[in-house]
C-alpha cells in the first residue's frame, strides 16, 4: 500500500495543504509543535478514521473552524484509491471514491499503517489493559468478526457484573449469562492467540535485526489467571471448544470470589500479553533502551501480520522514535524497512540518516502548519 | 422552557418522556400540535387515552388486546400444541406477517436485562411455565431477539422447562447480527422460523 497524496483542510494546525509522497522513505523535518504528528495523525485518520491519539474527533478540526478535512490517494494492490473522512462537531462521514460509507466498519481495512510514536513505550511499561487494546485494536482492523464477539462479551460481561453487584446473587440469572459469556469469551481468546502466536515469530525476528541478534524476545498471550484450580495443565488456545469448557469451569469454580468482589474475576478482560527477553521477564529486568526496542519490534512486527493478513504491506509512520534508538539500530531499521514499504518518518533533526543517501529520501520541511517540500 | 403560557410547557414536558425526544423536538412538536385542527387534536388525545383504558393484556398469552381472552387465542383453526415465545407486542405482529406459523404465541413484555433491573420476574415467564403445564403444548419455540439478553432469556427459558415434556427450539439465526424481530423482513424471518434447533 502506498500514499500518494495527503490534503488537509482545516486539519489540526493545518489550513489547506497538499503533499505528495514517494515511494521508501519520506522524512517530515521541523522544530516541536510545528505540526509534525499532525501529518501523520491525518494519515492514521485517513486509514482507520480515528486519531491515534484521541478519542474526541473534534479536537481535530483547526481552533475557529466547523469542519476539517483529510483526503488523499492512494494504491492498494495496484489499485487506485481516494479516501475522504470529514470531522464535524456533530460526527463524521467517511468516503471510499467519492461514495459516502454508511458506517466506519465498511470504510476501514482497505488502506493499512502501522504507527509507531514515543507513547508506544507503554505497551510495555503500561499496563494490561494497554495491551489488550493493542491486540483488539489491530484484531478489529483486519478482522471485523473479531470486534462482534468482543462486542458480545464486553455487554454480557456487563450484565453479570450488575448481578454480582446485587447484595443476595441470583445464580440461575448468572448462570444464563455465563454460557455466553464463555461462548463469545472463549472466541475472543482464540483470536487474541492465534494473533498472538502469528506475531510472536515476526516480533522475534525484528527484534533480533535491531539488537544484532544479542537476546531472544518472546511474546505470548497470559491468561489471567493460570493457577492449577483454573486453568488445566494442557489447554489448547487454539481449540475454542475446549477453551469455552475451560471458561464455563473457571467461571464457576470463582463464584465466590465473583460475589465477593463484585465482578467477574476470571476471563479475557483480564488476560495479558507477556514479553521476555532471554526467558526473563521483560518488566523487571530489561532496560529502558531494550523496552523500547521491543515496542518497536512489536509494531514492526504489525507489518509482517499485515502482510500476511492482507497480501500487502500497510505505510509505516514513526513518530520521532529514531533518536530515541541508539544509531546502528537505527540504521539497520530504516535500510531494512524502504525496500518493502513506503515509510514516513518525522524528526527535529537529520542525524539520525546519517549515512543515508539523501538522495534515497524524500525531505519535507514543516513550520506551524505548513509544508514545503 | 420559562417564558411559554403553561398549557405549552406541560406538554414540552409530557413529549419529553418519549424515547429519543429531547427538549428542542418536544417544543417543536408542541407548537406542532398547536397549529393542527382542533378535531385531528382530539383525535390524537382519544387514541392516547385509549391505549390505556380500552387495552388489557390476554389472560392466556399476555399480548395486548382489547378483549380477553385475544383473538389469536380464540381462533379455534390454531395448532394449540405449539407455542411461539416472543419478547414484544410487535414481535407477534412481525411474526404473523410471514403467514408461515399457525400455533399460538406467548409474549414476555421484554428480556432479562440486570443492567436495566429486569429479573425473570418482571417478565411473564411465571405465566409461561405455568401455561406449559397445564395445557398440551408439545413444542415452544424461542423467538426472543438474537442479542444478549434475548439469548440469556431463551436459555433461562428452556432450563425452567426442562421438566416438561415439550421440545424447546431456538429460533434460527438468519437474522442480522445484533436486530430485533420487530425489524426483520419476512423473508428473514420465515427462513430463522424454518431452521429453527432444537435446545
Ligand atoms: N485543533 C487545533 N487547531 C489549531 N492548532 C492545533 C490544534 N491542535 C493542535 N494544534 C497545534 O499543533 C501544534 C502541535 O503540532 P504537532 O504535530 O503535535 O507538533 P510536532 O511538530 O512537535 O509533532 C501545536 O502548536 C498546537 O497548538
Ligand atoms: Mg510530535
Ligand atoms: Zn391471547
Amino acid at each position: 500500500m502506498k500514499i500518494r497524496e495527503l490534503t488537509l483542510e482545516n486539519f489540526r494546525n493545518y489550513e489547506d495543504q497538499t503533499v505528495e509522497f514517494q515511494d521508501g522513505v519520506n522524512v517530515f523535518i521541523g522544530d516541536n509543535a510545528q505540526g509534525k504528528t499532525n501529518a501523520l495523525e491525518a494519515i492514521h485518520m485517513l486509514a482507520v478514521g480515528k486519531s491515534h491519539r484521541t478519542a474526541r474527533d473534534p479536537d481535530c478540526i483547526r481552533a475557529g473552524q466547523l469542519r476539517a478535512v483529510v483526503s488523499g490517494a492512494v494504491t492498494v494492490r495496484n489499485s487506485q484509491a481516494s479516501l475522504r473522512v470529514e470531522l464535524t462537531q456533530g460526527g463524521k462521514r467517511a468516503f471510499v471514491n467519492g461514495l459516502s460509507q454508511a458506517k466506519l466498519s465498511d470504510y476501514v481495512g482497505r488502506f493499512q499503517v502501522v504507527l509507531f510514536a514515543p507513547e508506544d513505550l507503554q505497551l510495555i511499561k503500561g499496563g494490561p489493559a494497554q495491551r489488550r487494546r493493542f491486540i483488539d485494536m489491530e484484531l478489529g482492523q483486519t478482522h471485523p468478526s473479531y470486534l462482534y464477539h468482543l462486542g458480545k462479551y464486553q455487554r454480557t460481561l456487563a450484565q453479570r457484573n450488575r448481578l454480582l453487584k446485587q447484595p443476595r446473587v441470583d445464580w440461575d440469572s448468572v448462570a444464563v449469562f455465563d454460557a455466553q459469556l464463555a461462548l463469545h469469551g472463549a472466541q475472543v481468546v482464540c483470536r487474541r492467540a492465534q494473533f498472538v502466536r502469528q506475531m510472536r515469530g515476526y516480533a522475534r525476528e525484528v527484534y533480533r535485526q535491531i539488537s544484532d541478534g544479542r537476546e531472544t524476545l518472546d511474546v505470548t498471550y497470559q491468561l489471567s489467571l493460570r493457577t492449577p484450580d483454573t486453568e488445566p495443565a494442557s489447554l489448547d488456545l487454539s481449540r475454542v471448544d475446549d477453551v469455552r469448557a475451560w471458561l464455563e469451569e473457571a467461571l464457576d469454580h470463582r463464584k465466590d470470589a465473583d460475589a465477593a468482589a463484585g465482578h467477574t474475576t476470571v476471563g479475557p478482560h483480564r488476560d495479558d500479553l507477556a514479553f521476555t527477553l532471554a526467558d526473563q521477564p521483560v518488566h523487571v529486568f530489561a532496560s529502558q533502551g531494550q523496552q523500547r526496542s521491543i515496542a518497536l519490534s512489536l509494531r514492526l512486527a504489525e507489518i509482517d501480520f499485515i502482510h500476511a493478513e492482507t497480501g500487502d504491506y500497510p505505510v509505516l509512520l514513526l513518530d520521532d522514535v529514531l533518536s530515541e534508538l541508539d544509531d546502528h539500530r537505527q540504521r539497520n531499521l530504516v535500510m531494512s524497512m524502504k525496500e518493502k514499504l513506503q515509510t514516513i518518518i518525522t524528526t527535529t533533526s537529520l542525524a539520525p540518516f546519517h549515512g543515508m543517501l539523501h538522495r534515497e529520501m524524500r525531505l519535507f520541511h514543516v513550520h506551524s502548519g505548513i509544508i514545503t517540500g | 422552557m420559562w417564558g411559554y403560557p403553561e398549557p405549552i410547557t406541560r406538554l414540552i414536558e409530557q413529549f419529553m418522556k418519549l424515547p429519543g425526544i429531547g427538549p428542542k423536538t418536544a417544543a417543536r412538536l408542541a407548537f406542532h400540535v398547536l397549529s393542527m385542527p382542533e378535531p385531528d387534536v382530539m383525535q390524537f388525545a382519544q387514541a392516547l387515552a385509549d391505549v390505556v383504558h380500552r387495552l388489557t393484556e390476554c389472560a392466556i398469552c399476555c399480548n395486548i388486546t382489547e378483549q380477553s381472552p385475544c383473538s389469536i387465542c380464540r381462533d379455534a383453526a390454531r395448532d394449540d400444541r405449539v407455542l411461539c415465545v416472543v419478547q414484544d407486542p410487535k414481535d407477534v405482529m412481525a411474526m404473523e406477517r410471514t403467514h408461515e406459523f399457525n400455533g399460538r404465541y406467548h409474549v414476555l413484555h421484554g428480556a432479562i436485562s440486570p443492567m436495566e433491573g429486569i429479573g425473570p420476574n418482571d417478565i411473564r415467564i411465571r405465566e409461561l411455565v405455568q401455561r406449559v403445564g397445564t395445557t398440551d403444548i408439545a413444542e415452544v419455540i424461542l423467538a426472543t431477539n438474537p442479542n444478549v439478553e434475548g439469548e440469556a432469556t431463551a436459555m433461562y427459558i428452556s432450563r425452567l422447562l426442562k421438566p416438561f415434556p415439550v421440545t424447546v427450539t431456538r429460533i434460527a439465526h438468519g437474522l442480522p447480527v445484533g436486530a430485533d424481530l420487530e425489524y426483520a423482513d419476512e423473508v428473514t424471518l420465515a427462513k430463522a422460523l424454518e431452521g429453527r434447533r432444537q435446545l
